[in-house]
């Protein structure tokens, strides 16, 4: 089997890597996942005869606190991803390690969060805000929880590969990113949607 | 062995793995419908010989149940769409021609690619897994309506998690697709110079993408009502067999249908563009002329990929979302009607004036045309508010759907199979075998199809159980059952030359020179293509030496 062209240098044509072009549709598909989520939030909250003061139910403090956590993450990978591209291996690896505990962290707050409600006694099926409420969480922290593992393996075994192939490593790394700044954006407007409005 | 036969990265390989997969899938999905196809011709006696298989619970004496016959109904749905032809039009022609019609060594990323089939067959066997589960399998329909659906037995759990699998092996399937085909082009084979084929894939590649993860959202929803009690779907103040549910209600079940459709109604194109795309190919050669009007196909199927995900709601006409909703996705609809009817036309005016080669591909590939003309037509009546009013959830819709999807694309990948079996395997399929094959699928397809329109107009539902027999209106025209049916096994049997030619042909087949249609696209080429010279279909070139130029070839 030949060798595959392009999957870290640019096609002079299309102006594009595999590796970035995969990775944008593959957001492309997470955008028109979470949409259908959001879409839903808005249809079955104008249909509903009353819904719930969110702010009141939900842990605002913490989640304001995991909006920062995960901005904080978003800093330190694109830092990492700067350091990887002048060449400083070790703070990058740092950085990214940095990254995965940063969403570690992210993680479990939101643990806690749920601790916190299933205590009170509020489950998904209590009304269907909070069953909003788990649903699009826990799909945002399962993706979370997959980014963290990429992050981790890419600070770690992962890395291996920038001495043999430089720029194929660089270019996941870059696709990691994207990826993770993508679920922090999803996380932006998830919190003032499930938690202040 | 196992990287190589099992576990392969290789496209052709993994092409193969998707074509006998599905082809496996697509024969049960038809068995399911030869056992219904008794309960409707022959109500309420016991089924013939495989009856006592299906156990008391399902088949009491072999007399089919309403849950069993629910359960074959919904699964047969399923598996045809999700796990037999969609897999086969895009999973193994795709994966196995567009690296090869493209000039690339492979897909994009192989090891997606072998993620993708294995995620599908993880997602069919989940779903088959279903029919030994408490209640059997899932019988809410294909379509999964809530609030039945939420009510439906642990069967539906399966189908909820079945298809999730589905959904991410189409997913990893599509990324893979669409950037194989803008990345890894032979050099100066620019956009305009792609098969159609491949541009057909390139669209239903991008359709999946972007259709597919409503479905997601919507199952994951279904799946928290199910499981978790939520009330997503469900309305207040329900009531089940005459009992108020205990949920919290305030739900919406129009809300499943929306994200069902927007996309369900995408995935028909899915299901018609592959085909469309085999059947130009094959009829480009055959009529030894290039296509007519190539750009204009290519054009209207990007417009047509736009457009799909702005009707989904027509199949909603009767939820009573409101005349202006209505008007609003009957305008699109009508709309939408155009680009196929520009590929259609273009296609027949490609026949005229060629001297046409009728083999077993080009019979099934001339079929395909006036088979989806009356499977479209025969959707302008449902499209238009006012008239699917009286023929929706009729046998009309039923006949509706399968003319697009049986006749249309079922006969455009058997063209395929026929057409690109001696590029997999070096041999030729059997013509007279093929002859039969083809003669007997098209007699006894509109034998099970037409009758379907006509009792959708006398007002015959679909979905009934006992093909109509409690109905008045309907007893006249039971003896259509009747022969329906028995001209759906007579298909089952005129199927058997085909999986013997298949099978027999390997061995017993005539060896197939490299090129043996003398076709122009990259397949056919000896090597790998070093570059691209030339448009797709340069066939009679004025002053050349052969009746066709291959793409890969600098010189006439």
């Amino acid at each position: 089997m030949t060798e595959i062209p392009y999957i870290a240098s640019v096609r002079r044509d299309t102006g594009i890597t595999n590796q970035k072009l995969g990775m944008r549709l593959f957001l492309a598909w997470e955008v028109m996942l979470y949409g259908s989520l959001f879409s839903s939030y808005a249809l079955l909250r104008t249909r509903a005869s009353s819904w719930p003061q969110e702010a009141a139910i939900v842990n605002v403090r913490l989640a304001a606190t995991n909006t920062v956590v995960l901005i904080a993450s978003s800093v330190a990978i694109l830092r990492g991803v700067a350091a990887l591209r002048s060449g400083n291996i070790s703070r990058f690896r740092a950085l990214m390690a940095a990254t995965g505990a940063l969403g570690f962290v992210f993680l479990a707050i939101k643990l806690i969060e749920y601790r916190g409600e299933l205590a009170e006694g509020l489950r998904p099926s209590t009304n269907n805000f909070l069953g909003l409420y788990f649903v699009m969480t826990f799909v945002h922290a399962a993706h979370v929880a997959g980014g963290v593992l990429v992050n981790l393996f890419l600070s770690g075994p992962g890395a291996v590969m920038h001495r043999h192939d430089a720029a194929r490593f660089l270019g996941r790394v870059e696709a990691a990113a994207l990826y993770w700044n993508f679920i922090g954006v999803i996380w932006i407007l998830m919190f003032p949607v499930l938690y202040l409005f | 062995m196992f990287r190589k036969y099992v576990f392969s990265l290789d496209h052709k390989v993994i092409g193969l793995q998707y074509a006998l997969t599905s082809l496996v899938f697509l024969l049960i999905g038809f068995s399911l419908a030869l056992l219904f196809r008794w309960q409707l011709a022959y109500p309420g006696q016991p089924v013939p010989i495989v009856g006592r298989w299906f156990g008391e619970l399902n088949a009491p004496g072999g007399m089919m149940l309403p849950e069993f016959y629910n359960q074959l109904v919904a699964m047969h749905g399923t598996i045809m769409v999700f796990l037999a032809v969609v897999p086969l039009s895009v999973g193994a022609f795709g994966n196995y021609l567009i690296p090869l019609q493209i000039g690339a060594s492979d897909m994009a990323f192989p090891r997606l690619n072998m993620a993708s089939y294995w995620t599908y067959l993880a997602g069919g066997m989940v779903m088959l897994a279903s029919f030994f589960v408490r209640g059997g399998a899932p019988n809410s329909g294909w379509t999964s309506y809530p609030p039945l659906a939420d009510f439906a037995t642990l069967g539906q759990t399966f189908w909820l998690i079945g298809m999730s699998l589905l959904i991410v092996s189409s997913m990893f399937g599509s990324v893979n697709t669409v950037t194989t085909i803008v990345q890894l082009r032979a050099p100066g084979l620019t956009w305009f110079r792609l098969p159609f084929f491949v541009w057909a894939q390139l669209v239903t590649a991008s359709l999946l993408l972007l259709a597919f993860p409503p479905l997601q959202g919507a199952a994951i929803l279904q799946f928290a009502d199910r499981v978790l009690g939520t009330s997503f779907f469900l309305p207040s103040g329900l009531f089940v067999g005459g009992q108020v549910v205990n949920r919290i209600g305030g739900g919406n079940p129009l809300l499943w249908q929306h994200l069902f459709w927007f996309l369900g109604h995408p995935e028909v194109y899915v299901l018609i563009l592959p085909a469309m795309g085999i059947v130009s190919e094959i009829i480009a050669n055959n009529t030894r002329k290039p296509l007519w009007g190539y750009r204009l196909m290519v054009y209207a199927i990007i417009f047509l990929g736009f457009m799909s995900f702005a009707v989904w709601a027509h199949h909603m006409f009767l939820t009573g979302m409101g005349t202006v909703i209505s008007a609003f996705f009957q305008t699109t609809t009508m709309i939408i009607s155009v680009p196929s009817v520009i590929v259609l036309t273009a296609l027949l005016l490609s026949l005229y004036g060629g001297s046409i080669r009728f083999n077993t591909p080009m019979l099934f590939a001339l079929a395909f045309l006036p088979m989806f003309g009356v499977g479209g037509l025969s959707g302008l009546p449902l499209g238009l508010a006012s008239s699917d009013v009286p023929l929706h959830d009729t046998m009309y819709v039923v006949g509706h759907f399968h003319y697009v999807v049986a006749p249309g694309t079922i006969f455009a990948l058997f063209a395929g199979i026929y057409y690109w079996y001696p590029k997999v395997t070096g041999r030729m399929m059997n013509e007279p075998l093929g002859w039969l094959h083809f003669a007997g699928s098209f007699i006894c397809m509109n034998g099970i199809l037409f009758p379907m329109l006509i009792l959708g107009l006398a007002g015959v539902n679909r979905r009934l159980f006992d093909g109509g027999m409690t109905y008045v209106h309907a007893q006249p025209l039971h003896n259509l059952q009747v022969g329906m049916s028995h001209a759906a096994w007579a298909l089952a049997l005129f199927q058997l030359p085909f999986i013997w030619n298949v099978f027999a042909s390997l061995k017993l087949g005539r060896v197939a020179e490299t090129n043996p249609w003398h076709a122009t696209t990259l397949e056919w080429a000896a090597a790998p293509a070093a570059a691209v010279y030339r448009a797709a279909y340069e066939y009679s070139v004025p002053g050349a030496a052969n009746d066709f130029v291959p793409q890969n070839s600098a010189s006439l």
